[in-house]
Order: C-alpha cells, then sequence, then structure tokens
C-alpha cells in the first residue's frame, strides 16, 4: 500500500511538471479536436497526431499520447451522441440511447453526463492500473516463450470474436495481418523477406502506414460515398448540466459500468469494445423499465461510457507489463514508443519507473484534462461538425500524407498508405473487418519471434504449448472462446443487441 | 476448418453456384495473397532442425491463410449473403492521386507546391468541390500545414526547391523515392 502511495507521488511528481501539464493538456485538446471530427476514430487520431510527438522527450511523448488518446476517445463519443457517428467501435453503443437523448433536446446532459462518467471511471481505474501494475509485472516475469505465444494467441483469438461478422473472415483477417508482418528482415537472420529490393520495404512495412491506409483514407473513400446527409442536430443545446433526478438515475450505472470495464479491459483483446457493449446490456437486464433503453435512457449513455473509459485505461496493464497490446490502437501506442526507443514489457516498470508512473498519473491528468476541456465547450464542438465534409476531407487527406511522409521522410511511403487505403476500401465492401488484421500484423513479428524460442528450446516438439501448465490454459480458453464464438446462437446473440432500438 | 474444403467442388459455371459473392471473391482473393506470398518466399530456407529457418514462418501463414481463403469462398458458395456494393471509382482514383501526387512533387518541388496540387487533387473526389473555393482553402490548408510542421514541429521538411533550375527539378521528378 505504501509503496502504492510512492509510486503514485513519483508519478505525480513526473506528471504535474508544468512541461508534461501542459503536454497533456494540448493533447487532449488537439485529440478532442480531430476525434470529433466524423470519421475520425481515435486510431486514426493518433496515427495522424504521432509526428508531433516525435521531437519530444520519451516521457513528455507517452504523456502527450495519452492526453491524445482520452481527447480522441471522448470526441468519438461526441460525435454518437450528436450526429448518430460513432466516432469509434466502442462508441457504437452510445449512439444508441445519446443520439435519442440529442433529438429530445437533451444532448447537454448526455455529453455532460459522458465526460462525467468518463471521469469517474478513469479516477477509478488509475488507482487500479497502479495497483495491479506491480503483481503483474511478477506474474509478468514467469513467462517464457510458450507463454507469450500463448496470451498473444489468445490476444488474436478475443480480436476474432469481437469483431462484428463471420468468425471465419475475422481469422482470415488476422492470418493476413500476419502474414503482412512477415515482409522485411528476418529477425534471427537478417535475410530480407517478400520486400523484392525495395528499400523501403526492407525494414518491413510501417504500422502507421497500415493503420492510416486501411482506416484514415479507407474511411473518406466510403465517406465519399454518400454526399451531404448527416444528421446534424441544429437545436439549441439548452440546459448543459444534467439534473438532480439524472445524476441520480446514472450514478448506479457509472459504478456497473466501470466496474465491469475495468475488468474487460485488462483482458486482451477484450478493451473498451466489449466493455461498453457488455455495461449496456447488463444495464438493461438490472434496469425496473428496460424499455426505455434505446429511447433516451440517461443510464443508457453513462454505462457505456464510464465502461469504455474505464476498460480503455485498465488496457495499459497488458501493455505496459507484458508488451502485449491488447487492441489495435494500443497498438498504435507500442507502434510509438517503440518510435521513441522503448520497448514496452516488465522491464518499463524496473528500468524506467519515471516513465511507468508518470504515465498512470498522466491517465488520471488526461482524464481531468479532458472534463475541463469539455463541458465548457460543447457548443464549440457542435459548431465543428457543421464543417462541411468537402473542406474537411482535403484538411484530412493533406495532414496524413504529410504524417506518413515525415516519419522516415520517404515519399515511397505514402505511395504505400495509398495501396493501403485501396486494400482498405476493398476489405470494406467484402465485408473483411481491418481491426483484426492490424492486431495480427503488430502481433506478428512478436508472434515469430516467441514461437521459433519456444520451439527451439523445446528441441522442436510443439506440444510445449500445451504441456507448459500457463501456456496450455491460455491456449484452452482460447480454444473454448473460438468454440464458444463459432456456436451460432451466440452469434445471434451479438447481433441482437446491436439491432435492439 | 480447413478440413471440409476437399468436399466442395470448384464451381464450374461461376453464376449459378456463387451464392454469397463478397464471400466467395473475398475469400478467393486472399488465396491468391497467400499464393503470391508463397512464390514471394520460395527462396527463403525452411526448417533446419528443430529451428525456423527465416522461410518457416511466412510460409506457415501462407499456407493457413490460403486453407482460410477456401474456406470463406466456400461458405460463398453454401450459404446466401448479400450481392457487392457498388465500388465507386471517383473518391478512391482522386484519393490515391492526392496522395502520390505529393510523394512524387514533395522531394523536388517542395512541400507548398506538392500539399497545394494534392488538396487540387483531392478535391475532384467529389462533385460538391467548387473551383474558387478549392483554390481558397488549398491555399489556406497549405500555409497552415507550412506553419505547422516544418516551424511549429520542427520535422526537416523541403518548403520550396532547392533549386529553380529546370534541369535539376526534372531530374528529381524522373523518380518518387
Amino acid at each position: 500500500m505504501l509503496d502504492l502511495l510512492h509510486n503514485l507521488a513519483l508519478g505525480f511528481g513526473v506528471a504535474l511538471s508544468p512541461m508534461n501539464m501542459f503536454l497533456c493538456l494540448i493533447g487532449a485538446m488537439v485529440g478532442t479536436l480531430i476525434g470529433v471530427l466524423p470519421g475520425v476514430g481515435p486510431l486514426a487520431t493518433i496515427a495522424m497526431l504521432l509526428p508531433i510527438t516525435f521531437g519530444l522527450p520519451p516521457v513528455g511523448a507517452l504523456i502527450m499520447l495519452a492526453g491524445i488518446y482520452y481527447g480522441a476517445q471522448y470526441g468519438g463519443s461526441t460525435t454518437s451522441i450528436l450526429i448518430n457517428i460513432p466516432g469509434e467501435a466502442s462508441s457504437v453503443i452510445t449512439t444508441l440511447d445519446g443520439h435519442q437523448m440529442a433529438r429530445q433536446g437533451r444532448a447537454g446532459p448526455a455529453l455532460a453526463i459522458a465526460a462525467i462518467g468518463s471521469f469517474f471511471a478513469g479516477c477509478v481505474s488509475t488507482v487500479l492500473v497502479a495497483a495491479l501494475g506491480g503483481p503483474l509485472t511478477s506474474i509478468a516475469l514467469l513467462f517464457g516463450p510458450a507463454e507469450y505465444f500463448s496470451l498473444m494467441t489468445l490476444g488474436l483469438c478475443f480480436a476474432v470474436v469481437l469483431a462484428r461478422g463471420s468468425i471465419l473472415k475475422a481469422l482470415a483477417m488476422v492470418m493476413l495481418g500476419l502474414l503482412l508482418s512477415m515482409v522485411g528482415s528476418d529477425i534471427e537472420t537478417g535475410q530480407s523477406r517478400m520486400a523484392f529490393d525495395i528499400p523501403e520495404l526492407s525494414d518491413g512495412i510501417g504500422f502507421v502506414v497500415v493503420a492510416m491506409g486501411v482506416f484514415g483514407f479507407a474511411e473518406i473513400m466510403r465517406n465519399l460515398e454518400q454526399t451531404g446527409t448527416r444528421d446534424v442536430i441544429n437545436a439549441k443545446l439548452s440546459g448543459l448540466m444534467p439534473t438532480w433526478p439524472d445524476l441520480k438515475a446514472s450514478a448506479g450505472a457509472i459504478g456497473r459500468g466501470t466496474v465491469l470495464g475495468a475488468i474487460l479491459g485488462i483482458l486482451p483483446g477484450g478493451g473498451a469494445v466489449i466493455a461498453a457493449f457488455a455495461a449496456y446490456t447488463f444495464e438493461k437486464k438490472v434496469s425496473k423499465d428496460p424499455s426505455r433503453f434505446g429511447h433516451g435512457a440517461i443510464e443508457g449513455v453513462a454505462a457505456p461510457e464510464s465502461a469504455n473509459n474505464a476498460a480503455a485505461q485498465t488496457s495499459f496493464i497488458p501493455l505496459l507489463t507484458l508488451g502485449i497490446p491488447p487492441n489495435a490502437v494500443m497498438a498504435l501506442m507500442v507502434g510509438a514508443m517503440t518510435i521513441h526507443g522503448i520497448v514496452p514489457g516488465p522491464q518499463v516498470m524496473t528500468k524506467q519507473p519515471e516513465l511507468f508512473w508518470g504515465m498512470v498519473a498522466s491517465m488520471w491528468l488526461g482524464n481531468l484534462m479532458l472534463i475541463i476541456i469539455n463541458l465548457p465547450m460543447v457548443g464549440m464542438w457542435v459548431k465543428l461538425l457543421q464543417v462541411p465534409y468537402r473542406f474537411l476531407f482535403p484538411a484530412i487527406l493533406i495532414f496524413c500524407s504529410i504524417g506518413v511522409y515525415s516519419i522516415n521522410n520517404a515519399p515511397f511511403d505514402c505511395v504505400i498508405t495509398a495501396v493501403f487505403g485501396l486494400v482498405g476500401y476493398w476489405l470494406v465492401k467484402h465485408d473483411f473487418e481491418p481491426a483484426p488484421m492490424l492486431l495480427g500484423f503488430v502481433l506478428g513479428p512478436l508472434m515469430e519471434e516467441n514461437l521459433r524460442r519456444a520451439m527451439l528450446i523445446a528441441r522442436g516438439d510443439p506440444t510445449t504449448f500445451v504441456t507448459r501448465p500457463i501456456s496450455g490454459v491460455l491456449i484452452g480458453l482460447a480454444v473454448v472462446l473460438l468454440i464458444a464464438a463459432a456456436l451460432p446462437m451466440i452469434a445471434k446473440k451479438r447481433e441482437e443487441v446491436f439491432v435492439e432500438e | 476448418m480447413s478440413e471440409n474444403v476437399g468436399g466442395v467442388p470448384e464451381p464450374q459455371s461461376r453464376g449459378s453456384f456463387v451464392r454469397a459473392p463478397r464471400e466467395f471473391y473475398g475469400g478467393l482473393a486472399l488465396v491468391c495473397v497467400a499464393v503470391f506470398a508463397l512464390w514471394a518466399s520460395r527462396d527463403l530456407p525452411g526448417m533446419r532442425g528443430f529451428a525456423f529457418g527465416p522461410g518457416t514462418a511466412p510460409r506457415m501463414f501462407a499456407l493457413v491463410l490460403a486453407a482460410l481463403g477456401i474456406a470463406v469462398a466456400a461458405t460463398g458458395v453454401l450459404t446466401k449473403g448479400p450481392g457487392i456494393d457498388r465500388f465507386y471509382i471517383r473518391g478512391p482514383l482522386f484519393i490515391t492521386l492526392s496522395v502520390v501526387l505529393f510523394a512524387w512533387l514533395v522531394r523536388p518541388l517542395g512541400l507548398v507546391i506538392a500539399s497545394f496540387l494534392s488538396i487540387l487533387a483531392a478535391a475532384g473526389a467529389t462533385p460538391e468541390a467548387r473551383l474558387i473555393e478549392t483554390l481558397v482553402w488549398g491555399a489556406v490548408l497549405t500555409a497552415f500545414c507550412v506553419l505547422l510542421f516544418p516551424y511549429a514541429l520542427n520535422l526537416p521538411m523541403q518548403i520550396w526547391p532547392n533549386s529553380w533550375d529546370l534541369a535539376a527539378i526534372l531530374k528529381g521528378l524522373s523518380s518518387i523515392r
């Protein structure tokens, strides 16, 4: 306990330096600003804003990234509520009741309760991350190559199960991602693999290149298909603050959402999406009058918003302690960290404690900044949404181009990004979800490395993954998960909640 | 999943067999990617004793991808599904053009010209764009980018061409790197 306080004190000592607070504030502000743009989710936002952090020292860069992350997350919720366009998967649920509230002229309370719920969830889960980071790190030390491989397999299975639509297709996407990650140099021999003597490919395909192409560019191509049908609410935002009955109704929902979110966030691959979804379903189950849901119930905003923020926070645990990104956004954070020369994993905590605890503290700070920025600025965000798309997308596009170019000063990277944009467009047209692909792409090199080591240690015996206890349990979980998801009944259930309105 | 693959006959006349074209053609495309990867990694050494060679993992992933692709294509034959959504040409074409143009011009001509022309090309992606409006917005955005990236963020970037010598510029334009 004393350790915890000591560590938090160290963290706040780092995070509360005026420079870092300023970076966090700017990050949260810019993150919200970009994240509130329709069609630009947290993933694209972080990818786009990554270059801003290049010139900063690692601690400052990560703190700024944390700010950007929460900002982008909240920005996504704002568009869900105001114009029924979720900025990202985890705020899809928020559209159900949030947008209904907005239509009834109660956008103010909806936005406010989302911010308040997120802040509460953020406070709780910051403490949780600080408390669990240590123990989980010691568990991480028990992990050998076989365990790491199995854990990553489990993470990928989560990504498959949580993807919308066909499980088979999601599996295929994971495999495509793994295959793409093989391009570049072999980790052991340095031999060039599938790079076709293109120098820009000799180091592998960049993560930002894939993410920006498949998400950012493909999204723009899709948005351009519909012209001028964005449903912006012109009604005045009357009464920003929720009333007393509103607060009373949402208090329980926020609490339950936080708990559910915090737990699900820790699971590799679980992340914010399933948390928001589970919290909404749960809230509907315990409600006295479930029929109100889908017609502007404030609990239907409070619960998923708290849950996705709590999950977003606790998903830093697997990232910072095990070095395993639980979802695509976290995968991008790993990319960002490696750019700054930080390899996420147990070592981060012991070798760079000020970095680790500074980041934990900055999570709370990021949440605080969010509530400070957003409560008074709701009106402004709405204005921003009224910018016509024909002005918006060239801006997004040129920022992306310059961003990709600036990473390696390599113009050819832009061309590869454009190709991935077309690939992403094609994938969407064939109902393939790009998120599992991205996760596979990030985990690919790590999986290969651990697979190779594990096989070498076991002298070529593949049963090592099942016979080592921790690894066996993880593989078992993965198998159970896939089987459970493959049962069509569950797939049907999953869809039901999305359809029900 | 891969075991039931052998039992599914390749359709003779596609039109009548394909009941879910998104799955069917999507799966086939994945198989093609996998086959291409197998071809591209054909020279890489494989297993040496217990040790993986550089080619082992790529081939492994490619084979599994091929199997999954076949399975996805098979569901396209066995189950009914929606037809393929319309592909729009204009948006993707101009978006790609805009990005490639930027990549091509940024080295020889510098950020200002590359950004401005890239934004103009992007505007072609939508019929809603107006000429004057686009020119003004392009200028504003370009100015913003120049102030933001090379100045505010201090990223090393060419802002104007190195020299206005035509021969040197043309030489730079001959390659996209």
